[in-house]
């Protein structure tokens, strides 16, 4: 499942042992095509990763502190500490096969 | 939505080909292109190693195409496509504002002229865009630079100004340009792009420009911006020998695909990327049930 969060909450995603932050924002279309492909990571890497979805408008500043010049941009994050990233849509088994790399 | 058995995107010798076999073997063809046909072919002055038609004019072979597509009820479809989403069952096409559907994907656009700028591909998402519609609210009130590579481009040049402090635009092309006041045009070539304090510099032969973001607006698509995740060489899609793609699904034919650049080669590629498109389709509908 992929937690829908606020700039407010961003800090259960730095808390988390190993997380997935899809930024995105409901005016870019890449963006709408990827959630559903984010969803579906989700299902598949339950218990190993959590998945949360942050909405740049609303969080311009977490946008700027993760340097996310272009979106959709998936952020991978260890306790809070910045792992790699991805930009643009990718099909779900190199989204998958990413994630695996870097557990 | 209505969703197609296989969309071929081009309208060349590899996408009609393809075309024609898809459309024997009774798939639902969604062809998307020029109803000009490929403008290559059209300007070609002579042609002498088609089969079957010794010396023809590449205008006349071109004739030859569209009542070969003609006859057999093949429509094109003239939409751009902007880019193709693998969604795991299907694909979905997304041109400007509406979306397509079609289970399969034969790519066969030709091959894309012309090199990245430097530093185009290593800033690409950290601070070098390609989709302005995209990524212009994360520069609202910060200044974009717009290298556009047609006239066409200007329309996204135009909606940026909307949302940013300052826009520059580098025309690549010799046509007056059609923007609004808040765009400034400026008439240099450019030949770079570097990262600069945390900003952009695009660098030009006389002058060097410091900006928040670039956007390289380009008529033609690189196949690898086009589907997201496909594996390329260059400017040339990755194949194996049934022209399949890296992604499940999606193959490609002709140019697209690398050298010789022949017409009756991307032909032959087309026959077999529809062929294994059908071969796919088939194995889909066994695995379903």
């Amino acid at each position: 499942m992929v937690k829908k969060i606020g700039a407010d909450q961003f800090n259960e995603a730095k808390e988390s042992e190993f997380a997935l932050v899809d930024f995105s924002a409901t005016w870019c279309g890449p963006c709408r095509m990827l959630a559903p492909v984010v969803e579906a990571v989700s299902e598949k890497l339950a218990g190993k990763v959590d998945v949360y979805n942050v909405d740049v408008d609303d969080a311009p500043e977490l946008a700027g502190e993760y340097k996310v010049s272009s979106i959709p941009c998936l952020v991978l994050m260890k306790k809070g500490e910045f792992v790699d990233q991805s930009v643009g849509f990718r099909p779900e088994a190199q989204i998958t096969a990413w994630i695996e790399s870097n557990l | 939505m209505e969703r197609f058995d296989i969309a071929i995107i081009g309208t060349g010798p590899a996408g009609l080909s393809a075309a024609v076999t898809a459309k024997i073997r009774n798939k639902k063809v969604l062809l998307l292109g020029s109803r000009d046909l490929s403008q290559k072919l059209g300007k070609a002055h002579e042609i002498q190693n088609y089969l079957g038609f010794p010396a023809v004019a590449g205008a006349e072979l071109a004739a030859a195409f569209r009542r070969h597509i003609d006859q057999m009820g093949i429509q094109i479809t003239e939409k751009r496509i902007n880019a193709v989403y693998a969604m795991g069952d299907y694909f979905a096409l997304q041109s400007g504002d509406e979306m397509l559907e079609a289970s399969a994907v034969i790519l066969a656009t030709g091959v894309v002229q012309g090199k990245p700028l430097p530093g185009e591909e290593e800033l690409l998402g950290k601070g070098v865009s390609y989709c302005a519609t995209c990524d212009a609210p994360l520069y609202r009130g910060k200044t974009a630079a717009v290298i556009g590579y047609g006239p066409r481009e200007e329309s996204e040049a135009a909606f940026l100004s909307e949302v940013c402090r300052e826009v520059l635009y580098f025309p690549a092309y010799k046509e007056e340009t059609n923007l609004p006041q808040g765009v400034r045009v400026i008439r240099e070539r450019v030949t770079g792009i570097a990262e600069a304090d945390g900003k952009r510099l695009v660098k030009t032969d006389e002058n060097g420009y410091t900006v928040d973001g670039v956007f390289v607006l380009r008529e033609a698509v690189a196949p690898g911006q086009l589907v997201p995740g496909l594996a390329t060489e260059g400017s040339h899609v990755q194949v194996d020998r049934k022209m399949a793609a890296s992604i499940p699904g999606v193959f490609a034919c002709g140019d697209i695909v690398g050298t010789p650049y022949q017409y009756i080669k991307a032909a032959g590629e087309g026959n077999i990327a529809a062929l294994s498109a059908v071969a796919y389709l088939d194995e889909m509908k066994r695995n379903q049930g």
